[in-house]
């Protein structure tokens, strides 16, 4: 959920201070329908609340849009990480792939990006598409296609609209290759969003059933973990539903931060303090909904159970037992920018990595 | 990075009279016909230019990336240059070691004509005021055993552009066009091309229009830049497109180049191939006086002087020219000062300045360390050019950025205006590397300001310290600031491991 994700970062302490008062988005966002389209709300194995966007959000996310992209902006330090997530998913991805030929450098891999947000991942991973899809990928990430989804109407307007401004990226978005879908996870899965296969059908708004539920090569779901509101959902419905996506052999792919003491003195104590120390606007954090690491792989043990689970056979626990996850911690210097630093997942910010069972 | 006073504004600033303030460029839509598109424009053909061009070809990451370099010169003469094996161009430079490296690793080194290629293991600096002396070799950091390490390279600029050419030719012509004999007629912003096409209203678009005879038959181009590169020189069309401001001076002082054959040295150097820079300052006449190696005897003159003198020495014939460069090098201020308000006259009553020199240097102890004398000059080398300080106040711009000469002209007396340019396009070709392989927009600030961060305070320190050494040796007679540099010097050239930082340095270890 992209557009959860400025609550991450250091914001604009002057610019931004009107606009901090409004409640952030919680992962409720995800699970429930967007504000303008509330009939799509009808999944009927959604259990959680359903409660809508609510009207400060929305501005809050309006005032949001238009410096999402800046690179001076607010959304600066997320800009900043962007390049590891690639490294990341290039790591993962070395390990093993759910393409057929994994020594192929052909691009093959299907990409879901769940609360894309502006699109500062998504259209980044798009933009490594091969024109020609024979082509050699150009990248480790080896992206065939890049389907992103994000609950917010304002903010994927807004991505659209900044994709049009590459060239490589707005024929992708023709092609369909590239989709922004304004829709939930849990529409994507019921197949009412528009989830053919890629390179088929330009993203179309009319939903089209599909029998069979998407199933991609990697789900990516980057600062979306800590803005799960604990009244509303359960991170591990959440993250059970991202599995469900996924194909065998495929990666759910992360990142968020943890909660500890290293990250509340980090977070709320140094990043929050009164400028011109912080960087970050008062109550851009709330600690208690981090996510420890072991947290995020007990609901990937989980969640691949449920996501097992089928309407004749349990999910055993063998799945949990045999699964591979990988978890890296994340560091931002001033001055130097992020760093991959192994051991450092409990200081704060850490990618980490689960791959689905052949 | 935009100017700091836009940063520091931003936050005070409202957001819709921000937009005012960030958006003052590119006001102009142009035609909406769909210009051709391209990842890389790169303005200017010279060595900084063609070598971004190279250092792209040459990496399997942005070998793909389709690019366009655009020169007023012709590339084809360029690239079939040649010269008699004794004949050297007048434009030359030292390639430091690094530079050297940077060219090696695009494949480009070996495409250098090596006959013409001189490496010197020593550089001989003093100062023709005080006499204190320093050298410059890597004597302190090798043994006695080892060959002696490179100081620099010497090579004409005309055989590096030709070794470029014939790199980036030996790449293909898949995703490259070079558009030579061919200006830029006028830089602008795109359009939005909706609905059928992207929106290009923040690409810059560059129409080229040939010269030359092709002027009449040919149509100027339209061509649209992911990312503009300005490679074009001290008035950079790119950077006024661009809207950044430069700082900096003119030093009052222009620079001789010529080309000169040298005696044999009276003591054989050893080892045997050992060659041998020098320059030495001459306060009273306004810089210093430099004489850089060539193959086959030869060398390559820099003398930074006033304006005045500068014509003076063109005007003189050359046997008294010759005259004036060894008195240069041996003469004592009050001498020199002397012969260059010498009446050059042809009659017997009046002495020569060969006369003079022959004279005056039977009374003038010499220091060990002077060159052998010139014995000639290549006809139609002798040239001046204006010495001038500048400093872009910043390197990159959205879909912009500048190399070489464009973002930085400093001051020749250590010859490291070129090299602060390759290491510019090295670095930016290795920011689009990065760039490419994460998924980023290459024209992309965020891509961009590697390329700037990493390059902007180098080139200041560099052009600082150019600029500092200008200005101490700028100040005649025996006063303090004399009597300062000469102890500065002895000390740093007493101190082997104060002197081999300065070293790496200024080679861009």
């Amino acid at each position: 959920m992209a557009s959860l994700r400025p609550r991450t970062l250091p914001l604009s302490v002057r610019a931004l201070r009107s606009t901090i008062r409004s409640t952030r988005p919680s992962l409720n966002h995800f699970l429930s329908a967007p504000a303008s389209a509330p009939s799509t709300q009808t999944h009927p194995t959604r259990a959680h609340s359903t409660s809508s966007v609510s009207a400060d959000e929305l501005s809050h996310f309006s005032s949001l849009a238009s410096s999402w992209w800046d690179p001076m902006g607010p959304s600066r330090i997320l800009h900043l990480m962007n390049p590891l997530r690639h490294e990341f998913i290039a790591s993962c991805l070395a390990e093993g792939t759910p393409s057929p030929d994994p020594t192929s450098s052909t691009a093959t891999l299907n990409y879901l990006d769940v609360g894309c947000g502006g699109g500062i991942f998504a259209e980044s991973l798009a933009r490594t598409i091969p024109l020609d899809p024979t082509a050699p990928a150009p990248t480790p990430t080896l992206a065939a296609s890049m389907t992103a989804i994000d609950p917010s109407t304002d903010l994927i307007q807004m991505a659209r609209e900044h994709a049009r401004l590459d060239p490589t990226v707005d024929s992708h978005l023709r092609t369909g290759r590239f989709k922004y879908l304004n829709t939930t996870l849990e529409d994507v899965l019921a197949g009412n969003a528009n989830t053919s296969t890629p390179a088929s059908t330009p993203p179309n708004p009319s939903s089209e059933v599909k029998p069979t539920p998407p199933q991609y090569d990697i789900v990516t779901l980057f600062e979306v973990l800590e803005h799960i509101d604990p009244k509303t959902s359960t991170p591990l419905s959440f993250l059970t539903n991202c599995l469900r996506a996924l194909k065998p052999g495929g990666w759910l792919i992360g990142s968020t931060i943890s909660r500890t003491l290293p990250s509340f003195i980090l977070n709320q104590v140094i990043a929050e303090a009164p400028w011109p120390i912080g960087v970050v606007p008062r109550g851009t954090h709330e600690w208690s909904k981090f996510v420890n690491p072991d947290e995020v792989k007990g609901w990937l043990q989980e969640g691949l159970m449920r996501a097992a689970d089928t309407g004749v056979s349990k999910g055993g626990s063998a799945i949990a037992e045999g699964m591979r996850w990988k978890c890296v911690g994340a560091v931002y210097v001033p001055g130097i920018g992020w760093k991959m630093v192994p051991g450092s997942e409990d200081w704060g910010n850490y990618f980490w990595a689960v791959r689905k069972g052949v | 990075m935009r100017p700091i006073s836009r940063a520091v504004l931003r936050p005070y600033v409202c957001p819709t009279c921000r937009h005012g303030i960030t958006a003052g460029r590119r006001q102009f839509a142009s035609k909406s016909d769909s210009p051709d598109l391209y990842d890389v424009v790169c303005v200017g053909g010279g060595p900084a230019g063609l070598g971004l061009l190279a250092a792209l070809r040459a990496s399997p990451i942005t070998s793909k990336l389709k690019v366009a370099l655009i020169e007023t010169q012709d590339l084809r003469k360029a690239k079939a240059w040649d010269l008699e094996p004794n004949q050297f161009s007048n434009r030359c430079s030292s390639l430091t070691p690094s530079t050297v490296a940077f060219l090696r690793s695009i494949g480009a080194y070996d495409k250098l004509d090596v006959s013409r290629v001189q490496e010197y293991q020593d550089m001989q600096v003093w100062d023709g005021q005080t006499g204190s002396r320093i050298s410059f070799d890597w004597s302190m950091e090798t043994s006695p055993f080892e060959d002696m390490r490179t100081v620099a390279t010497m090579t004409e600029n005309a055989n590096l552009v030709r070794a470029l050419l014939r790199r980036i030719a030996d790449s293909g012509d898949e995703n490259l066009s070079l558009f030579s004999n061919s200006t830029v007629a006028s830089i602008e912003n795109g359009s939005d091309l909706k609905p059928d096409g992207p929106d290009l209203s923040a690409w810059p678009i560059v129409t080229v229009k040939p010269t030359g005879p092709a002027a009449e038959t040919e149509p100027p181009k339209r061509i649209a830049a992911r990312l503009l590169v300005g490679a074009d020189g001290i008035n950079s069309p790119v950077r006024t497109f661009a809207d950044i401001p430069t700082q900096g001076w003119d030093y009052g002082r222009h620079g001789i180049v010529a080309t000169l054959a040298l005696a044999e040295p009276a003591t054989a150097p050893f080892p045997a191939s050992k060659r041998t820079a020098y320059q030495r300052f001459l306060p009273a006449l306004g810089g210093p006086i430099a004489l850089l190696p060539l193959p086959n005897n030869h060398a390559t003159l820099v003398w930074s002087t006033t304006p005045e003198h500068a014509a003076y020495l063109k005007s003189l014939p050359t046997p008294a020219f010759l005259a004036m460069v060894n008195a240069a090098f041996r003469l004592d201020m009050t001498d020199l000062t002397y012969m260059m308000g010498m009446q050059s006259s042809s009659s017997d009553s009046t002495p020569s300045h060969q006369d003079e020199l022959a004279w005056r240097v039977q009374h003038t102890p010499l220091p060990a360390q002077v060159p052998p004398p010139a014995t000639g000059v290549q006809t139609g080398t002798v040239a001046s050019f204006p010495l001038r300080f500048r400093h872009a106040a910043q390197y990159v711009s959205p879909r912009v950025a500048l190399v070489g000469d464009a973002a930085h002209v400093i001051h020749p007396l250590a010859g490291q205006g070129l090299n602060l340019g390759q290491a510019d396009v090295a670095s930016l070709s290795k920011t689009i590397q990065y760039a490419v392989s994460h998924g980023m927009d290459i024209g992309d600030l965020l891509a961009l300001e590697r390329y700037s961060s990493e390059r902007y305070l180098p080139n200041a320190k560099i052009g600082g310290a150019c600029d500092l050494l200008h200005k101490m040796y700028n100040v005649p007679g025996e006063g303090p600031v004399a009597w300062a540099r000469s102890l500065g010097l002895g000390v740093v050239d007493r101190l082997p491991f104060v002197k081999s930082f300065l070293m790496k340095n200024a080679e861009g270890y």
